[in-house]
């Protein structure tokens, strides 16, 4: 490292220098701004032509504000389009998926560090695995194995296979929260009689809060989203989520574009929502389940 | 220690849940994928085992192709590499020097990753359109009507037209990282080379650079074995189309499974995936080591 | 001699209580008609019509978009539980997968009681090794459909008959800034509905036949001049310059718009067509022959292929079948009359039909032979390879010598 640089030191400070007016700040701010723009466009644009008819997207006013707000787009993309359906089906599979992650996470990151035994370092790593498993992996086996007990077209079809690969990023999160936990706590709860549920359900549990919602908020987003198994093993209308439900009704509506909007507009905003009250802690777990790989 | 911390069974038990879910839902299914990868098997009756042969059809058959396939997966890997993550740490830099309005920036340019990719296609799909999208009718309208192009219809730029939403969308990822392992760097090591009159890009060249290496390799690694594994983005917008002009291996092989009823051949090329990922992540830890 | 009335009477009355029960039955049927297809509400009334002609029995209606109801079925069929009692199939290769899987019943011993209206010659693509299978409903065949309107605007009054006039009236719009044909590039099996019917009147249909089964090599002069005279359409700007960016919904609602003088389909348009504003301005019609040695214009693609089968594990046999059967039968005809498709089953000889609907018919009962659909037709691995190529040959990516090659090494001796 060329650090050693840093060692030299000179007694002149250029403090002055951040404070001058540089035409490159300038430069950078424009280029900021304009990313900003790239970024948000899209978004934008989704919310204008989801009120608007096909006159105004398609040529009378493509870009502006609607001129006329068309909120029927929106009760026909949920009267129609089962728009609904598709969030409760999605909202039901990523809540008991993050309840699932939560669970064998926190109790196998309990037993891969407060216990003591040979070989929990090669099961750590043995879970890691799953890091770098892509889940198309897994696709052709688990198809046949849910078609043959009857599981395709259930909100299990799902749970299981996304809770098993939020899994190992679950573990991930949780260790680095784990360790922070002082072992005196352990120490003092089994002097007071705990044993090791005791320990972990009374002290451990409840110090990993922040892990949850980190674990939570990283599998929320995996799972909220997902398109491929979603695609795969379901094709009931009533088990569909939102990413394969907006798929299926973009084919029926290929040429009204309002309601497609507004089905997409509704498919977003919660995650935006969600995002706007807890952009720190989001943007958290994404650090988390990167840095500490 | 004491006894009760390495009783067997309660380690067992602690251990039960995750373990299930790993074997059960990732590690066998991976076996029985990779014996799958061996037979001829259209999804009805009995898989036929055949040996090799799948792996010989896959890289020598035409109509399946899949050196096209991992063509434009390594493109798409070359050009995350080369552009979206140089761009990312461009990004980051300039952000985590105290620019006015720094959370701002950050939040906007992460929302895209949260957004779900078949939003973001749908989306893009309607800026392409042809007649009515935004992106030709922008053209029109400043005079370059012979710019304008059937994005994802025409062979020469449907997967140029594919990769543009997807190096965007995950822009604001990598920056992300690479800014939080630059607020992570000790604070007297920038002031110390400012003070000794470096410029900033000297900064952030002989210092910023090499101090967040560990996280620029977890992002190239992300980026490459991402582009070997993406799947939604194409899916949305061509679903392998047009001719297969854009088609990934993961496109390809739910094609294979669903379409041709190839239940032998889709294991080949899921098996040869996980492969590829693992082979790739190890190249790229290696070169990061030895670099050092 | 009171103890045995008694126990007879019980005995007869147990039995009373059995059959009782066993009338009450529930038989699960799987279709692809959801909400928005054309044939929802015909399946409605059909099942309404079969309960109200069968008390005790009820019928679980199950319909799944096209594209997944493909995959839901082939994973029932794979796994063998969790089957429906009778399901939608199309003939040929896809229900014949499921039938070498030992998966659906055999309907040869019911088949006669219903022999005189569905006439022997409308079972074949559902028959394997002369055993029935399946119950066909509906037939469709590749039609020209033209604007007559926009035709006259050229100075033509009549689709063309022969492939120069063709040409030349394709020149003719051209000059008058009109599209002649509507395809999607995108939904490459709409390519195929352009290809098939050069194909058959290049090689006529016997040999058609023999080419899908790999009987006969790809690699002769008819199959390259049909391929040819396929390219011909795209590089003279026939086909419309955008349709690789369309699908076949927007391609029909711009054909019906007057976009397109012309546009080659399957005869189940006829409904949509019908519903538009002025339908009297549409006609159908046949695709000019290409090799008059081979073929005549009445060799035809299509046949009959949407069909109904009883799964082989069905607990209802007698109900199941006589659900397939006559559901089958009032399909055929409420079809037939909406213009959704032709009959498979002899059709009410009184039965009111739109024009087009008996333009199309006309021409079917003209038939001098047909061949399926070659996606119909092949298996699905095959199917796909064959579109595959379909769609190299329309971007201009192959020749028709490296398109037959192609198929030689698919089909040919396979």
């Amino acid at each position: 490292m060329s650090a050693s640089k840093a060692k030299v030191n000179q007694a002149d400070i250029p403090v002055a220098q951040q404070h001058k007016f540089k035409w490159t700040d300038v430069l950078v701010q424009v280029g900021l701004v304009l990313w900003a723009i790239i970024c948000l466009f899209p978004v934008y644009w989704m919310f204008t032509f989801s009120l608007k008819s096909n006159e105004e997207i398609f040529g009378a006013n493509v870009m502006g504000l609607p001129q006329n707000w068309l909120w029927q787009n929106y009760t026909r993309a949920l009267n129609v389009g089962h728009m609904g359906q598709y969030f409760l089906n999605s909202l039901i599979v990523t809540v008991v998926s993050i309840i699932f992650v939560l669970l064998a996470a926190i109790m196998a990151t309990y037993a891969m560090t407060r216990l003591q035994w040979k070989g929990r370092k090669r099961m750590n790593s043995f879970f890691m695995l799953g890091l770098t498993i892509p889940i198309h992996a897994a696709i052709v086996p688990l198809y046949t194995t849910l078609s043959r007990v009857g599981m395709l077209n259930t909100y299990w079809a799902l749970i299981i296979p996304y809770s098993a690969f939020s899994l190992s990023m679950g573990i991930l999160i949780s260790i680095g929260f784990m360790g922070d936990i002082p072992y005196d706590l352990d120490e003092a709860a089994f002097l007071d009689g705990c044993g090791v549920w005791g320990i972990f359900l009374r002290v451990i549990a409840p110090l990993m809060l922040p892990a949850v919602s980190t674990v939570g908020i990283y599998t929320f987003l995996q799972c909220w989203n997902e398109l491929m198994f979603a695609t795969v093993f379901i094709s009931k209308e009533a088990y569909k989520t939102l990413p394969v439900g907006i798929q299926g009704l973009s084919g029926q509506y290929t040429t009204e574009w309002g309601p497609i909007g507004a089905a997409l507009a509704m498919a977003t905003l919660p995650t935006l929502l969600v995002y706007i009250f807890l952009s720190k802690q989001i943007q958290e777990s994404f650090i988390a389940g990167a840095v500490k790989g | 220690m004491h006894r009760p911390f390495s009783y067997k069974l309660n380690i067992f038990l602690f251990l039960l849940p995750a373990l299930i879910l790993f074997v059960g839902i990732l590690i066998a299914p991976i076996a029985m994928s990779a014996y799958y990868s061996l037979t001829e098997w259209n999804g009805l009756g009995i898989p036929k085992f055949i040996g090799l042969q799948n792996y010989v059809e896959l890289f020598t058959s035409k109509s399946i192709n899949i050196m096209r396939a991992l063509k434009n997966a390594m493109l798409l890997a070359v050009l995350s590499v080369c552009i979206q993550l140089p761009f990312a740490l461009l990004l980051a830099l300039k952000l985590s020097r105290h620019v006015k309005g720094e959370r701002w920036y950050l939040a906007i340019y992460f929302m895209p990753v949260l957004i779900s990719s078949v939003v973001i296609g749908q989306l893009w799909i309607k800026i392409y359109n042809p007649e009515y999208g935004a992106l030709n009718m922008f053209l029109r309208s400043v005079g370059l009507d012979s710019w304008t192009r059937i994005w994802l219809g025409d062979k020469n730029v449907a997967f140029g037209a594919c990769l543009v939403p997807i190096l965007w969308q995950y822009v604001g990822y990598h920056m992300l990282l690479m800014y939080a392992g630059i607020k992570g760097m000790p604070a007297d090591l920038n002031e110390a080379a400012m003070l000794d009159g470096c410029t900033p890009a000297q900064v952030s060249w002989y210092i910023t650079i090499p101090y967040i290496r560990p996280i620029l390799r977890v992002s190239v690694i992300f980026a490459v074995t991402g582009s070997l594994k993406s799947f939604d983005m194409i899916y949305v917008l061509t679903n392998g189309g047009p001719n297969h002009a854009t088609e990934l291996p993961s496109t390809l092989m739910i094609n294979l499974l669903f379409l041709r009823n190839r239940y032998g051949m889709g294991s080949t090329i899921a098996v040869m995936l996980i492969v590829l990922c693992f082979v790739f992540a190890m190249l790229i830890n290696l070169a990061f080591k030895e670099e050092k | 001699m009171k103890k045995l009335v008694a126990l007879m009477l019980a005995a007869i009355m147990l039995l009373g209580i059995a059959s009782a029960v066993a009338e009450d039955v529930t038989l699960n049927l799987w279709t692809i008609a959801v909400e928005s297809d054309s044939s929802y509400q015909t399946f409605i009334d059909a099942i309404a019509a079969f309960e109200a002609a069968h008390p005790g029995v009820k019928v679980n209606h199950e319909p799944t978009q096209n594209e997944q109801y493909k995959i839901k079925i082939k994973a029932a069929m794979s796994a063998g539980t969790d089957l429906p009692d009778v399901f939608f199939t199309w003939g040929m290769g896809f229900l014949g997968e499921f039938v070498a899987a030992d998966r659906v019943l055999n309907l040869d011993e019911y088949y006669p009681a219903y022999q005189e209206e569905l006439p022997v010659n409308m079972t074949a693509n559902a028959s394997y090794d002369g055993k029935l299978f399946g119950v066909p409903y509906t037939m469709s065949e590749v039609v020209l459909f033209a604007n007559m309107e926009i035709l006259a605007s050229v100075g033509y009054d009549h689709i063309p008959t022969t492939i120069e006039e063709m040409n030349e009236c394709c020149d003719a719009l051209l000059a008058a800034g009109i599209t002649p044909f509507g395809v999607s590039g995108k939904e490459l099996w709409c390519l195929s509905e352009y290809l098939e019917p050069l194909m058959i009147k290049s090689v006529g249909t016997e040999r058609l036949i023999k080419l899908y089964n790999g009987e006969e090599s790809w690699n002769n002069p008819d199959v390259i001049a049909a391929v040819e005279a396929f390219q011909n359409l795209v590089n003279k700007n026939y086909f419309d310059p955008n349709a690789a960016a369309l699908g076949n919904d927007e391609v029909k609602t711009n054909f019906i718009a007057g976009k397109y003088a012309f546009y080659q389909n399957g005869s189940w348009n006829c409904g949509d067509i019908d519903k538009s504003e002025n339908p009297a301005k549409f006609q159908a019609g046949l695709f000019p022959v290409l090799n008059a040695d081979n073929a005549s214009l009445y060799e035809l693609i299509g046949g009959p292929n949407n069909t109904l089968a009883v799964t082989a594990t069905t607990e209802h046999k007698e109900e199941a079948v006589a659900l397939a059967f006559e559901l089958g039968r009032f399909m055929s005809d409420a079809d037939y009359k909406s213009g959704a498709n032709l009959p498979c089953w002899t059709p009410d000889p009184d039965a009111q039909v739109s024009d087009l609907v008996s333009q199309v018919a006309d021409i079917a009962a003209k038939s001098e032979g047909m061949v399926l659909f070659g996606d119909n037709f092949l298996s699905a691995d095959q199917a796909n390879t064959y579109l595959d190529y379909i769609g190299l040959a329309y971007a201009g990516d192959i020749t028709p010598e490296e398109f037959a090659q192609g198929m030689d090494d698919t089909l040919y001796n396979k």
